[in-house]
């Protein structure tokens, strides 16, 4: 049995495969524009000859071509929408994204005015139709598309999600002119009618380019001896390709929800309930919390968004009403860069030097200091990358920080405003949902992560830390961990079991034997944003008394107020075998000293390696655990062990 | 010394205590639209770090804080540990009775180190009226209880909720900000913990030091001088005179309002915490860096808004549209005296919130709805202005049609851009928008808008953007109202809104 999983992100593509117990992890560098030829590349360079059972995937097309990154273009698209309403995608909620910058600009528009064509028809709050849709009235309309070149359209009527007609009408006569049609309906069928439209236009946006995408993967993979790929969601589970060819906005947080699955899963098997999940690369560094071994969902996201303190800024990016693990950005990666203002003091970001040119000690043409050229001169990070014959040039790191200042005090410096501000991050995300982020275990994981996540709970007064194994591919890992989900809702719902029943039909067969899994999107009446309550049994009343529960756990009180179930949602779980692991066995641990700056003094310290950890020998800090691809740093008054299952147990 | 670290620390406990606040607070107002501020005053009564969510509040803490600190030494009031302040007096803490503030002392080892202080706008602070926002107020009284600064007992909390409409949802959201000032006082017992509090008070002085010195560099690249501007609010056919010199100096900003109109007995009057909110917006949007804000940057601004003028009433004129209007025609004065100088100034905005207030009965329940609606934005040095969208000192979120829909009796016959609204020039303007809506049966109107007579400026040889108009459909009759009504609806009749386009920049 081969499992192989791969995960894409911006500078390296993670391999992972499993055979027999045995696992390999291997780097290659990712091919932006057409990412299915790094993969390809890898796979034959590693895996050649081999026949795969299964193949798992993360992947970040979804979110690289909506930002336009790497030179990924998005086709023109057009939006078809109630008459007097064309607008309503460029209007948005009307706020802007930031307050005090004059010359602010919103994100770029997906569907220009002139692609923008509304038909009139309506349909009433209630469902019922006011005003027939006239097919007559969309001939005009696809003679203009057909004139445009325009491939994708979306369509987007009001209150549609209560009565589908008008817009299954108007996709039955374009289906026969145009090949990728997103009606809000099947993308997104619930009220607010402009996170609705947005979706559909993103899902619209985003249908040429991923469906030729998973295309060109599924035949590349023939040669493996197999073209089933299994995908994994923003909600955390895998969806086979053609859903998420149909459906893309499905896959735009794989990544980073492989990351969470990856902690949760782990979390299971080491008996650990409540976890912070800390995963931090090159540009940025994502915060999600695991409680009772469950991780939270939530609908509202925007898709390039930016964050502030950990909390999305409205209007920011492109919002998506589609089910999301809940992950908060908490700033810095280790591309942060550092920098002084025109008053002389040291700032971090939230500018980065992404993956390209990347820090300076990369050596491919960036000239500004970051975190990662800070931890470099410290002597947290080797100038060898180990598993690799990438060189980080120290010198050049130490040039570029000199210009701030004596280059050790700026770089301690840096290194403590950025653990300041990722603890305060998780922090302000924790508090915000009522939890006591002390009596959480911080995993700590991504290229960057070990370098930090000790000081981060010291900082948040936590006690305990994992570094799992393989941390700089534990996304990758972790989709071996996940299970098939699929996903389905209705707003309004009139008779639960009924609703529940048509959406359970409406999915099922996409899986083997599917377990289903129900929610209910409540709010009191009048509030503008609903908590999501999983549902253990069809009953309104204990809906309704868990709901008063989660409300009064995550804002701290109860109402004394009518309660309405705003959307009901179900997903369809296939469980899949997961495989095991072999542990490690070393005899004797091994290590070397190295200098390391710390609180403004060199001192000696022994430097680890993983692979040569003793179950259950106790190393004390101040000292560092190398391994392929990270690096961990364990302060004073801390120590570190292996675990049973490979994991380092870091405790204070 | 790290102050860096201590600073930054500092500024994170000011989010953090927004953050519990706006977590336990009961309105939609606190929870969704993020109207409250926190910060931590030295004991001179200086900012030392903020958390601002929306612009009105930015600055009216620094002249709230030292009026709450004078009313306190002048009356002997000293506030021991775990004791607590409560006010909304518009004339001595800086906005309008909605906004309730609370200050408490953070105590070391008995020696008073800081305050931390919060404000939230409360739903109903009492009045006539629900929500408090009266537009036919013509003293203060009737638009709400005033609270002078007052020691928090059970008491005190008994007779404010007692006058209150909706004492369950202001009960929490006391609680609340009370909460939020108490997780301030815990954070920065730890960083004294941590510290030490010599390197904690040294540490302020310098992101203080720090903050006026950034400020000082900005204001150091605009020339020297004296520039004057001049705007109107209206009252019907009147004008409604805003007069501003802004003098750069040196050191310092220096903006005059001498020659502005009088006081009136009508709710525009804004009073000097609001003027120094709008004021400060401008100025800091001009500098267009990201400085902390904390009494250094406000530091280099001197206002001076003469006595019983509009925009430094004597009590108890009424204040509640002041917040909403009068800070939107203050914030482009100065933004056009700004505009004199600095080329990276935009055109006008709309310059109204533009807001609405309905209500009526419906299945046999009293319903009533407030929203404001965005309008273009103004062109700016680069690029064309933004369309359909809230400008300077307001910045919230619209009510979805497909839930107004649900939720009251309503039904919207458009809701899109209003073509050609914004001014022309090398740069447009953005564009207004146009909202209307039938009601589904008999309906009360009012309205509080702005700029129906005058339009949103053009600069450079930019032209002015339109105005906003309001039109009522009754029985199939179209009517042109004024900026400021109230009215009935019955079933069917319609309102159309349009709201005015931005400024031009520039020739074309």
């Amino acid at each position: 049995m081969v499992l192989v999983s791969v995960d894409i992100g911006g500078t390296f593509t993670d391999i992972v495969s499993i055979e027999n117990g045995e696992i390999s992890y291997y780097k290659v560098p990712t091919t932006p524009k057409n990412p299915e030829i790094g993969v390809m590349l890898g796979m034959s360079k590693y895996l050649d000859g081999k026949k795969i059972d299964e193949f798992l995937h993360a992947t970040t097309i979804a979110t690289n071509s909506l930002l336009g990154q790497y030179g990924l273009e998005l086709p023109k698209i057009a939006l078809i929408t109630t008459k007097g309403f064309k607008d309503v995608i460029e209007i948005g909620r009307q706020n802007r994204p930031e307050l005090y910058n004059l010359n602010f600009h919103r994100p770029k528009i997906l569907v220009p005015e002139r692609f923008r064509y509304e038909v009139d028809e309506r349909t009433d709050v209630s469902g019922d139709i006011i005003k027939d849709l006239n097919v007559e009235d969309l001939k005009g309309i696809v003679k203009n598309l057909e004139k445009n070149n325009i491939k994708s359209i979306g369509i987007c009527f009001l209150h549609s999600y209560k009565n589908p007609e008008n817009e299954l009408k108007a996709k039955k006569f374009f289906e026969k002119y145009i090949k990728n049609i997103s009606i809000s309906y099947e993308i997104s069928p619930e009220p607010r009618e402009y996170e609705r439209m947005s979706t559909t236009i993103v899902n619209a946006a985003l249908a040429p380019v991923t469906s030729e995408y998973i295309r060109k993967l599924e035949s590349g993979l023939k040669v493996f001896g197999t073209n089933d790929i299994r995908i994994m969601s923003n909600a955390g589970g895998l969806i086979f390709g053609d859903e998420a060819s149909k459906r893309p906005v499905n896959i735009i947080e794989s990544g980073p929800a492989a990351g969470v699955i990856a902690a949760s899963e782990f979390a299971k098997i080491m008996n650990i309930n409540n976890v912070i999940a800390f995963d931090m690369g090159g540009t940025t560094a994502k915060a999600g919390t695991i409680l009772d071994g469950n991780f939270e969902i939530t609908s509202e996201y925007e898709v390039g968004g930016s964050s502030h303190h950990g909390r999305l800024v409205k209007g920011s990016g492109y919002p998506v009403r589609f089910p999301f693990i809940d992950l908060s950005e908490v700033s810095a990666g280790g591309g942060t860069i550092i920098w002084k203002d025109e008053a002389g003091g040291l700032n971090i970001g939230p500018k980065s030097s992404g993956s390209d040119p990347g820090p300076v000690c990369y050596n491919k043409g960036g000239k500004y200091p970051t975190l990662t050229d800070s931890n470099l001169i410290l002597g947290i990070i080797n100038d060898k990358m180990s598993g690799s014959d990438f060189e980080l040039r120290k010198d050049l790191s130490t040039k570029a920080l000199e210009k701030l200042g004596n280059p050790y005090e700026i770089a301690e410096k840096a290194i403590k405003l950025a653990v300041l501000e990722m603890a305060r991050g998780i922090r302000l995300v924790t508090v915000e949902r009522g939890i006591d982020p002390e009596n959480f275990t911080l995993f700590g994981f991504g290229g960057a992560g070990p370098q930090f996540v000790v000081r981060i709970a010291e900082e948040l007064n936590m006690k305990k830390v994992i570094i799992p194994p393989g941390p700089g591919v534990f996304s990758a890992l972790g989709l071996m961990y996940s299970d098939m989900r699929y996903e389905a809702r209705k707003s309004y719902p009139e008779d639960l079991e009924n609703d529940y029943r048509k959406l359970e039909s409406k999915i099922k067969t996409k899986l083997r034997n599917p377990e289903f899994l129900k929610y209910a999107d409540c709010r009191y009446v009048g509030q503008g944003s609903e908590l999501t309550v999983p549902v253990t049994e069809i009953n309104k009343n204990k809906i309704y008394k868990d709901f008063e529960e989660i409300h009064e756990k995550t804002f701290g009180f109860k109402l004394n107020k009518d309660i309405e179930i705003f959307t009901i949602k179900l997903f369809a779980i296939e469980k899949r075998n997961k495989p095991k692991i072999k542990s490690s066995e070393s005899k004797k641990s091994s290590s070397y000293k190295r200098k390391v700056y710390i609180e403004s003094k060199w001192l000696e310290i022994n430097v680890y390696s993983r692979d040569s950890l003793v179950k259950d020998e106790t190393i004390k800090g101040p000292c560092i655990i190398e391994e392929n691809g990270s690096s961990t740093f364990i302060p004073q008054t801390w120590s570190a062990r292996l675990g049973e299952n490979d994991e380092i147990v870091v405790i204070k | 010394m790290n102050w860096e670290i201590i600073g930054k620390g500092t500024q994170f406990i000011a989010e953090e205590m927004g953050v519990a606040l706006k977590r336990s607070a009961l309105s939609p107002n606190i929870r969704e639209r993020m109207d409250h501020s926190c910060a931590i005053l030295d004991i001179n009564g200086r900012i030392i770090a903020q958390a601002e969510h929306i612009p009105v509040h930015l600055g009216s803490f620094k002249i709230g804080s030292k009026n709450i600190l004078n009313y306190m030494e002048k009356n002997n009031i000293t506030l021991n540990e775990n004791e607590t302040i409560i006010t909304n007096d518009p004339y001595i803490s800086g906005t309008h009775l909605n906004d309730i503030t609370f200050i408490a002392p953070v105590y070391y080892a008995n020696k008073l180190i800081c305050y931390v202080i919060n404000k939230a706008h409360n739903v109903d602070v009492g009045g006539p009226v629900f929500g408090s926002l009266n537009p036919e107020a013509i003293n203060l009284y009737q638009e709400g209880m005033v609270i002078p600064p007052v020691k928090v007992t059970d008491d005190i909390i008994s007779i404010i909720l007692s006058n209150f409409k909706d004492p369950d949802t202001a009960s929490g959201d006391l609680n609340a900000q009370m909460a939020a000032n108490r997780m301030g006082i815990k954070r920065i017992k730890e960083m004294i913990d941590k510290y030490g509090e010599k390197d904690l008070l040294e540490a302020w002085d310098e992101l203080i030091k720090h903050s006026r010195e950034l400020s000082i560099k900005r204001i150091s690249e605009w020339p020297e001088g004296s520039y004057e501007s001049l705007d109107y609010l209206e009252k019907g056919n009147d004008k409604i005179k805003i007069k501003l010199k802004l003098t750069v100096k040196g050191d310092k900003i220096i903006a005059d309002f001498t020659g502005t109109d009088n006081e009136i007995d009508y709710p525009l009057n804004a009073v000097l915490g609001v003027t120094f909110s709008s004021v400060s917006f401008a100025i800091r949007s001009a500098m267009n860096y990201d400085i902390p804000t904390n009494d250094g940057f406000y530091s280099i601004i001197d206002l001076i808004a003469p006595y019983k003028s509009i925009l430094n009433p004597e009590s108890p004129h009424p204040v509640s549209g002041g917040n909403v209007e009068t800070t939107q025609r203050v914030s482009d004065v100065t933004l056009k005296a700004l505009s004199l100088f600095i080329n990276e100034i935009p055109a006008g905005s709309s310059g109204t919130m533009m807001n609405i207030m309905l209500g009526g009965k419906n299945n046999n329940k009293y319903w009533s709805y407030y929203e404001t609606i965005g309008g273009g934005n103004g062109a700016r040095y680069n690029s064309n202005g933004e369309s359909g969208i809230h400008s300077n000192m307001t910045n919230t979120l619209n009510t979805p049609v497909e839930i107004a829909e649900k939720e009251y009796p309503m039904f919207f016959t458009a809701y899109k851009l209003r073509q050609n609204s914004g001014g022309s020039g090398k740069y447009k303007g953005g564009n207004g928008i146009i909202r209307s809506f039938k009601v589904l049966n008999k309906t009360y109107i009012s309205v509080i808008a702005e700029r129906f007579i005058i339009r949103p400026y053009g600069i450079h040889g930019g032209n002015p953007g339109k105005t906003g108009s309001l039109y009522l459909v009754l029985s199939g009759k179209k009517k042109k109202m004024n900026s400021k009504f109230s009215s009935v609806l019955n079933e069917n009749d319609e309102a159309i809104i349009e709201t005015p386009g931005g400024g031009g920049y520039g020739k074309k």
